[in-house]
């Protein structure tokens, strides 16, 4: 064989992989809604940038079936490229090819990118459409997903690790983006369980959809397994892109900053009447976010999943920041057992990434209930205390409204490490909202009186007089400052250039206990 | 035995009297035990038996946290948009507004104003 043989012979051997499946499973995949691995691949990346590695490996099953299957690419495309410039790795799995199976090979090619992210310190990004491990394959295929989890954990707070479930991901398969930090679901087309429709049916009788059980509406609602939901392969693929433009590179890096024409002495009018005269009533949280940060672009984070509490990316004078704010739109703004969880998991990704963090804070405590005390509130609201107090970043916290008891001091309050607390002047800070308070400290007063309810009343306008406002914390220099409304966009820049240099070191350890 | 409140000095203590004639209890304490525990059965099933049964295919609009209903904003049979509001929950010293899931009419209000409910507890339905 001369050169040129040998040349023509590369050609078919990489033309025969670039095929996949085969011109009859790739209709079928696009039938079905969905793009290819490699259709999408290129969607993710800067034309022309996307390199191709492993492209050659070969499964080495001699069991059932496998000797003569052959396997293109092994079920799965790596390599790396880059997204606005900036360096990503990725593997997609290729459901033209034996449904995507996974096998050892095929968890090899994508531990070996996985390893080359963590190296060269870029992100990796996880397209999932897989039938599972290859039952062919037996314990190998379960090896290679214990490699591949193994990994995620070492690369957790290292590089950002993002998931994309663009077709079936069931069974131990689920557990790899599950470890990583964010979870894109397709709607329709994706579906992530631990066990299948069949089997649940076969072992408690209930009868359920793929879609019902697992699908993107459930998990982007109900679950909270996924932070963002998406119509079709193609608007998943630019939601990836937008968040990739938030996030540092890796844990050393700081987020890109872009030039903003935003002014950073904006003054916000809307924020003056924003929060309602009446306390009783309620608002919509994220027309102050979006009041506040550059060109009022926000990308909100577990949208629909525990709405109580808000989370999400934006920038502030080009710096990307991340946002934490009660709802009070939705169960009066309350801390309950999901937007505890929601919320520390966000401020744990921030701090890995040197993300500064900004709290808007309206709440009126933890939600009362048998269902929540059982479902273990202490336990999962202790994540929020953990999370913010064991955050290093720049943490700025600005107090709206409400912030009662408990859930006072879990909300980014100055005892947990808040290097910057501003108050609206219509912040009521406080042990217990009025009400409750009178009714304590004024018991004897109230049941002695001739007009109980009169006493109540007044007693109640008395507590709230001393102590519903901001001076009684600002006097203890729990409140650095308290700031008209329409200020807070300068006044947090301000505090983020001040906070630029924070350094602060903890006790040496191998890592801290958090209360999962 | 009887039951009475007594208020020393602006404390109010709850002090149960039972008349002893010769070193022996009037009434035996063991014989008031049944009586006691009676009538509580009969109340908790009542009040759920009330409001009317949301038809079948209607949605349900529940409670999301436990709390008053302040006020309620339809009527039967009032037709409503998706984001309306159904009625006005008092909770975590807030005016919560129920606001509907979808188009449609109110077909059952399982609720009334002034009640407390709690997590769960249908409040309006619509169809």
């Amino acid at each position: 064989m001369g050169t040129v043989d040998k040349l023509v012979d590369l050609q078919t051997r990489r033309s025969a992989i670039e095929q996949g499946g085969g011109e009859t499973k790739i209709k079928k995949q696009h039938d079905s809604g969905k793009l290819t691995a490699r259709e999408r691949i290129l969607k993710l990346f800067d034309e022309g940038s996307f390199v191709e590695i492993d492209a050659y490996v070969k499964h080495r099953c001699t069991e059932f079936d496998m000797p003569e299957t052959e396997a293109p690419g092994e079920g799965v495309v790596t390599g790396y490229g880059t997204v606005d410039g900036r360096l990503v790795y990725v593997y997609a799995q290729d459901f033209t090819v034996i449904g995507g199976s996974l096998g050892e090979m095929h968890a090899k090619k994508i531990c070996k990118v996985m390893d080359m992210a963590v190296k060269m310190g870029a992100p990796i990004i996880g397209m999932n459409d897989s039938g599972g491990a290859r039952i062919q394959e037996g314990i190998d295929a379960l090896s290679g997903f214990g490699e591949i989890f193994y990994r995620n954990v070492n690369a957790s707070g290292v590089i950002p690790q993002i998931s994309v479930i663009m077709g079936p991901c069931a069974g131990g398969a689920v557990y790899s983006p599950a470890i990583t930090d964010f979870v894109f679901m397709v709607d329709k087309t994706s579906q992530m369980f631990i066990t299948g429709p069949q089997v649940i049916k076969a072992v408690t009788g209930e009868e359920v959809t793929f879609d019902e059980l697992g699908g993107a509406s459930v998990h982007s609602s109900k679950s909270g397994v996924a932070h963002f939901k998406a119509d079709n392969d193609e608007a998943c693929i630019e939601q990836v892109k937008r968040l990739l433009s938030f996030l540092p590179s890796n844990n050393l890096e700081s987020a890109p900053y872009y030039d903003t024409t935003d002014d950073l002495n904006r003054l916000s009018e809307t924020l003056t009447n924003i929060v309602p005269d009446d306390n009783n009533k309620s608002y919509d949280v994220k027309e102050a976010i979006v009041a506040v940060v550059d060109n009022g672009d926000f990308f909100e984070v577990q949208k629909d999943f525990a709405q109580n509490i808000v989370v999400g990316f934006a920038r502030m004078n080009g710096s990307t920041v991340g946002i934490v704010a009660n709802q009070p739109k939705v169960l009066a703004g309350s801390l309950d057992v999901d937007s505890s969880d929601k919320a520390a998991r966000f401020i744990r990704f921030c701090d890995s990434f040197n993300i500064p963090i900004i709290t808007f804070t309206d709440v009126p405590g933890y939600l009362p209930g048998v269902e929540q005390e059982h479902n273990g509130i202490i336990r999962h609201g202790a994540k929020l205390l953990y999370a913010y107090s064991e955050a290093t970043v720049p943490k700025i916290n600005v107090i709206l409204r409400k912030a009662y008891g408990g859930a006072y001091i879990a909300m980014s309050s100055k005892h947990l490490g808040a290097d910057m607390v501003f108050a609206w002047p219509t912040a009521e800070i406080a042990v217990m909202g009025p009400d409750g308070a009178a009714n304590i400290i004024f018991k004897n007063d109230i049941a002695t009186s001739a007009d109980p309810i009169t006493t109540r009343q007044e007693k109640i306008e008395e507590y709230r007089q001393k102590f519903a406002n901001p001076y009684e914390a600002a006097k203890r220099g729990y409140i650095d400052d308290v700031i008209e409304p329409d200020s807070t966009r300068p006044r947090i820049i301000s505090a983020l250039e001040m906070l630029a240099s924070k350094r602060e070191s903890r006790p040496a350890k191998k890592h801290g206990n958090l209360p999962v | 035995m009887r039951r009475f409140n007594i208020s020393v000095n602006g404390k109010t203590y709850e002090v149960d009297v039972e008349e002893i004639k010769d070193g022996v209890p009037v009434s035996a304490p063991v014989a008031s035990a049944p009586v006691a525990s009676a009538p509580k059965a009969a109340p908790v099933s009542a009040p759920k038996a009330a409001p009317a049964a949301a038809p079948a295919g209607a949605t349900t609009v529940s409670a999301p946290m436990p709390g008053n209903i302040l006020d309620i904003k339809v009527g039967m049979g009032a037709s409503v948009k998706k984001g309306d509001v159904l009625c006005i929950l008092e909770a975590m010293k807030m005016e919560n507004e129920i606001v509907s899931p979808a188009d449609g009419s109110v077909v059952a209000i399982s609720t009334s104003k002034g009640a407390s409910v709690n997590t769960g507890d249908a409040l309006i339905s619509i169809g």
